[in-house]
């Protein structure tokens, strides 16, 4: 049986685990665009409960854009898709651009999710709408019908599609559906992104181009991106770069560091 | 609403060839079900075109013609006796007979209908017939009916062949169609000549006389109300006749049409094909979209983790529901309309595309739709946004 002395988180929820731990809890900080603190997360239930990620303590200050890497399996994905709001917390806390997630119910969550901006692996476009209206769908979001046309092409010409509004994915190039993807996910100018692996289906250049332009429009909107990567070639964008191992926290670093650290390694 | 992004409609007709095949679909389960549905109303319809035809608000028959079909015949007396009751304005017979007609091109014999009635009587509202009241004076005349089945042979006025053996000349046409009772086909015939040709038989036939009629029409009075003149002739009669109002929910025609739902099983087999083609719809349309889901989840499951809600996409899946169900009603409708009658034309029986069956059928299709959307949803619903992570 588990240990019943457990705290009570602030939703509360069920009782926790470690009961060791210093479970303390920092106030909310408004500079944070990520305040995790405590977190654990389990899948599955009974006997096939497995814990997924262990205490991670961790804060994204706004405007910064750090890349999360780690092998697979490590929890780099479970971690991202907590803080997308897109799994239901229990134990813990994580704020989200200053809104407790532990505890929140499915429609709650929504509402979360329409403050992030996602760019996943694949682009995942619709096939059957142009570039301009796979971008409106996000605008329709926030209820805009009337502009939404202008905003779309405004976000799609800044990342170099403007003579490619009205082409549907079929006849874009594979960096060029991922920049559409850009687009969708920054139209509504989010405060936070949250990018999987945006470069692993890119070659070389466009990978590069893509994660470039990403960093300057993140700079420009002033917003936080969290990335998760394998790809060693786009290090140099971010301003930090968190190291994940089998669900724990396992560097905290600037990118030189990281590169030093993991040279040493492999030296 | 309509500044949205028509994403249900876009997303069906992306893939043209699929599109298409998805609305054929749709369009031969509507077109089954018309078929089957046409095909039982058709057999009910004709039961009842003589019955419609016939020229008198009230109708007398013997009480033990239970339909059409059933022989019995009622004494004309009753009809006499009737013409003295307040609100009678008259009281006509019409005599039914069975005979064999031969086919002049192939000598081969048909049972037909003969109609029969005196001339001066106004029995049957078919206009044609009121052209040859003069020449059907004449012995052993008689008009054919055009809807007659092939085996009747050519109906066209100037054909002299034989009715029970006894010589008859076609002196012109009618159109009416042909029903259960009917055999093959109808003639109509004053009721002097019916005597020639019934009166005597031979030992195996029943002879027939102007002593019993087959049908008893009573006009009323214009303005007299009809149920309660039926229910004072019915009192006032013995009990070997019944007399019933030609229309309403207790009439003569939907009694005849009653006889034949509840005693055969066309209703029930008919009913049976069209509710089998309506599952088949609902399959397809099932198969169609949840194929478009399944192929697009990663897609669906972007727009939940961007903020859209399970009822967003639930209204997607139910408006391709919906337009399939329109798209496809269309041509299966065009199809059915025009299969109704070719196929009228090859049984003679008598194919009605009515409002009321028409709309039936487009709400039968719009649940067929639904439905196939309510079960294609679910696996929208079951689509989680987190899986997209980490593809």
């Amino acid at each position: 049986m588990e240990n019943n002395v457990g705290m009570i988180t602030p939703s509360g929820g069920a009782t926790t685990l470690a009961p060791a731990q210093d479970q303390s809890l920092q106030p909310p900080n408004p500079d944070l665009a990520v305040q995790i603190q405590h977190l654990d997360y389990f899948f599955g239930s009974g006997d096939l409960r497995k814990q997924a990620l262990f205490d991670i303590n961790l804060a994204l200050p706004r405007g910064q854009i750090v890349i999360m890497t780690g092998p697979s399996g490590s929890g780099k994905t479970t971690l991202v898709s907590l803080i997308g709001a897109l799994r239901t917390v229990r134990q813990g806390s994580l704020r989200v651009l200053g809104q407790e997630l532990v505890g929140l119910g499915e429609r709650d969550l929504v509402t979360v999710r329409r403050n992030i901006g996602f760019i996943f692996q694949g682009h995942n476009l619709f096939e059957s709408l142009t570039a301009r209206q796979n971008v409106e769908m996000s605008v329709e979001l926030t209820g805009q019908f009337n502009t939404k046309r202008a905003q779309a092409e405004a976000m799609l010409g800044k990342l170099g599609l403007a003579d490619r509004v009205g082409y549907k994915p079929n006849a874009l190039s594979g960096g060029q559906k991922q920049r559409v993807a850009i687009a969708r996910a920054l139209v509504n100018h989010p405060q936070l992104v949250l990018a999987d692996e945006p470069t692993a289906a890119l070659d070389k250049q466009s990978g590069r181009d893509v994660v470039t332009l990403l960093q300057t429009l993140a700079r420009e909107e002033g917003c936080t991106v969290l990335m998760v990567t394998h790809d060693n070639r786009i290090l140099d964008v971010a301003d930090r770069i968190i190291n994940l191992v089998d669900g724990r926290l396992a560097s905290d670093t600037s990118p030189d560091g990281y590169l030093q650290a993991n040279a040493a390694v492999t030296c | 609403m309509w500044k949205r992004t028509p994403l249900a409609l876009l997303n069906l007709i992306h893939d043209r060839r699929k599109f298409l095949t998805s609305v054929g679909g749709v369009a031969f389960a509507v077109l089954l079900m018309f078929l089957f549905s046409g095909f039982k109303n058709a057999l009910y319809d004709s039961q009842l075109q003589l019955l419609e035809r016939l020229n008198g608000e009230i109708i007398m028959i013997n009480r033990l013609k239970t339909n059409m079909f059933v022989p019995r015949a009622f004494a004309r007396r009753r009809l006499y006796q009737v013409r003295s009751f307040e609100g009678v304005e008259a009281a006509y017979p019409l005599y039914i007979n069975d005979a064999n007609w031969r086919n002049p091109e192939t000598q081969q014999t048909r049972p037909v209908r003969v109609l029969a009635f005196n001339l001066a009587d106004p029995i049957l509202r078919i206009p044609e017939v009121s052209h040859y009241l003069a020449d059907l004076q004449l012995p052993e005349t008689a008009l054919i009916d055009t809807n007659s089945r092939p085996e009747v042979g050519p109906t066209i006025a100037g054909i002299e062949s034989e009715l029970s053996e006894r010589r008859l000349k076609i002196i012109g046409t009618f159109t009416m169609g042909t029903d259960f009772a009917s055999g093959n086909g109808n003639l109509i015939m004053s009721d002097q000549n019916f005597l020639r040709y019934f009166a005597d038989r031979g030992p195996e036939e029943d002879p027939r006389s102007f002593a019993t009629a087959d049908l008893g029409l009573i006009q009323v009075t214009p303005g007299f109300p009809v149920d309660r003149l039926v229910e004072t002739l019915q009192a006032a009669l013995p009990n070997d006749v019944l007399v019933l109002p030609r229309d309403g929910p207790e009439g003569f025609v939907i009694r005849e049409r009653r006889y034949w739902e509840e005693n055969t099983n066309i209703g029930f087999v008919f009913t049976l094909l069209t509710s089998m083609s309506f599952f088949v719809g609902i399959i397809l349309v099932y198969q169609i979209l949840y194929t478009d889901v399944a192929d697009h989840w990663a897609e669906y499951a972007t727009l939940k983790a961007m903020g859209y809600s399970n009822l967003f996409l639930l209204g997607v899946v139910l408006q391709e529901a919906l337009i399939l169900s329109i798209l496809g009603f269309i041509p299966g409708f065009a199809v059915g309309g025009l299969l109704y009658t070719v196929t009228g034309n090859v049984t003679g029986l008598l194919f009605q595309m009515t409002w009321g069956r028409i709309l039936n059928l487009l709400g039968l299709t719009f649940v067929m739709c639904l439905v196939s959307g309510a079960i294609a949803v679910r696996k929208v619903q079951a689509t989680d946004p987190a899986e997209v992570f980490g593809g």
